[in-house]
């Protein structure tokens, strides 16, 4: 409680100088914008959130329409085959193309329903988040694995774990997605999404290893020696004693990579895997509405990389109880 | 119980090679409590823990109840179950609670059911005088309570013979007492027991033997009436003058 001796400076100026500089830097955008006469249309963004989408009812068989039930603004339609199979559907009242007593052939449309539907933005935030998810569950693993052999005693292990390590840290993320996806992917015949995670992964993977590494060396020497004097071997005294407390001192960093990892994730649009940043600039062609998707990608970025480190903060002030 | 031939360990660090323990052979029977003193850097902690295989020294023999700790053969975890330390440093798990600290090992090394584990961790919390504590973290205790839960710890193991390295070095004065009580306490249960320490009274109230080592050799031997009394060497001697 240092805090508690120092008188509290007076933060009003502060607040007022914070809001000022905030204020100016809109206003500056919002004058630039303003000169190279961009015409905003944000109404067009939500569509690409969700839509409501047509869909073509049809007869999969020759038939009739023997019955037509309104249900508020649906209409069920029930409809008998020849071979006297009855089956029944719904569709939109106002776009029912058939009436009752009609002679209907396999494929004919009997009307139309109405559903919302995911646009692209979200099916993209999904596939950056199962990229990124599934990317740091591999990751976690390859860095837990690694991370271990960079200490073991065996020159093999350390020294393949080194190498490892060097190249995945001396070389782009984008380059080594383009080696996974056209050479490893073409020899081995993986399909883009295997090598766009698999790339992630490994490169994720060599961070995970050095942090895996650190917060181990971290954890004093009497940690382990305790662990062994009472019996333990190497990996009961690693997997009771060592890990859980190296774990919890790296959640922090790990964290940190895993948020990277999302953002980073954007590059496997290269490889043409839909994933957020791709689904944007696909609207982009179709919109030209550039400013308003790129903002709401980034802000779509942010919301998922904040609430990440929010649970990581909340996850931390669970595992203090110990200390 | 042990018994130690020539032991040799000689750490090669940067530069000079320095020989730690040198030479010392060395025996503990069953039941003995056996106090090694010596100055700083005289290879005590070193040979302490070459006894629980911790260091693998260079040459000699140590035998365990029979076994040897440098047959290829030897099961080194199988032994050091046996032998419990006790460190300067406590080295409690900070993210187990004293009862988990105490139960841990019993359960993974010694197969015991957990309820086995608790009952046997909650006697010898009792012994060392801690019960109402089992379920604080070892961050929340004090320096002679930790010590004393790390007692418990290494005692859950029903071990053949207890290793102190200077368990009470780390200690504020007033908490030393509480920790050499439970070592007396162990002592009189007959417990068999090598202990570094600097506490030269407890060294003459509770010791059977007493061993002088200095720069890795050991000195002198004897019961701490011929120690503390009529030492025949030089060196401990003029050990004896700085430290009473
Ligand atoms: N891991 C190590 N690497 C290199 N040298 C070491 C290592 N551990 C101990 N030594 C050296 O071995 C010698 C004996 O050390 P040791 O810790 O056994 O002495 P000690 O008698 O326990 O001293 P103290 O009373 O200070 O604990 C010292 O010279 C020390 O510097
Ligand atoms: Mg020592």
């Amino acid at each position: 409680m240092a805090g508690a001796l120092k008188k509290t400076p007076h933060q009003l100026p502060w607040i007022l100088l914070l809001a000022a500089i905030l204020i100016a830097l809109a206003a500056g955008t919002w004058g630039a914008v303003r000169k190279i006469d961009y015409a905003w249309r944000w109404n067009r963004v939500p569509q690409y959130f969700a839509y409501k989408g047509e869909e073509p009812v049809k007869i999969p068989f020759d038939g009739r329409v023997e019955e037509i039930a309104a249900q508020g603004a649906k209409a069920s339609v029930r409809l008998v085959s020849e071979e006297g199979k009855t089956m029944t559907v719904s569709v939109n009242q106002d776009m029912l193309r058939v009436s009752e007593g009609d002679d209907l052939f396999m494929g004919d449309t009997v009307g139309f329903k109405q559903e919302w539907r995911l646009g692209p933005l979200m099916w993209g935030l999904w596939t950056t988040l199962w990229i990124s998810g599934v990317a740091s569950v591999l990751a976690l693993v390859i860095g837990l694995l690694t991370g271990l052999c960079r200490i073991s005693k065996n020159l093999t292990l350390r020294t393949l774990t080194a190498l490892y390590i060097e190249f995945i840290r001396g070389t782009p993320l984008l380059v080594q997605i383009f080696i996974a996806y056209f050479f490893i992917g073409t020899v081995f015949n993986l399909n883009r999404n295997v090598a766009g995670v698999g790339a992630l992964a490994i490169f994720a993977g060599a961070y995970v290893a050095e942090i895996v590494r650190a917060g181990i060396q971290s954890i004093s020497r009497g940690q382990m020696e305790a662990a062994r004097s009472l019996g333990m071997n190497g990996f009961q005294a690693m997997f009771h004693i060592i890990l859980p407390q190296a774990l919890k001192r790296i959640l922090p960093p790990l964290a940190g990579q895993f948020i990277s990892l999302i953002k980073d994730s954007s590059l496997v649009s290269v490889i043409a895997i839909t994933d957020l940043t791709k689904s944007g600039r696909e609207i982009i062609t179709s919109t030209f509405a550039t400013f308003e998707v790129w903002l709401t990608v980034a802000a779509m970025y942010l919301v998922v990389t904040s609430i990440l480190s929010q649970l990581v903060f909340y996850l931390e002030r669970r595992f203090a109880v110990s200390d | 119980m042990i018994k130690a031939t020539n032991v040799v360990k000689i750490f090669t660090g940067r530069g000079v090679p320095v020989r730690a323990v040198d030479g010392v052979s060395a025996h503990i029977g069953k039941g003995e409590v056996v106090v090694v003193i010596g100055p700083s850097g005289s290879g005590k902690s070193t040979f302490l823990r070459c006894i629980n295989g911790l260091e693998a020294f260079d040459e000699g023999h140590i035998f365990i109840d029979g076994v040897d700790l440098a047959g290829r053969k030897t099961d080194l975890n199988a032994l050091r179950a046996e032998v419990g330390m006790v460190f300067q440093q406590f080295n409690l798990f900070p993210h187990k609670t004293v009862l988990e600290n105490v139960t841990l090992a019993q359960r993974v090394v010694r197969k015991r059911s957990r309820q086995d584990a608790e009952i046997k961790a909650r006697t010898l919390l009792k012994k060392v005088g801690i019960a109402e504590k089992e379920s604080e973290y070892p961050s929340r205790l004090s320096g002679g309570q930790q010590q004393r839960v790390a007692i418990a710890r290494a005692l859950a193991m029903d071990p053949k013979v207890m290793l102190f390295d200077e368990p009470t070095s780390a200690l504020d004065p007033e908490m030393v007492g509480e920790v050499l009580d439970v070592m007396k306490q162990l002592a009189r249960e007959g417990m068999t027991m090598c202990v570094v320490t600097h506490e030269m009274g407890f060294a003459r109230e509770v010791a059977d033997r007493v061993l002088f080592m200095d720069e890795g050799k050991l000195v002198e031997e004897g019961t701490p009436e011929h120690f503390f009394t009529i030492p025949t060497e030089e060196r401990t001697r003029l050990f004896l003058s700085q430290v009473l």
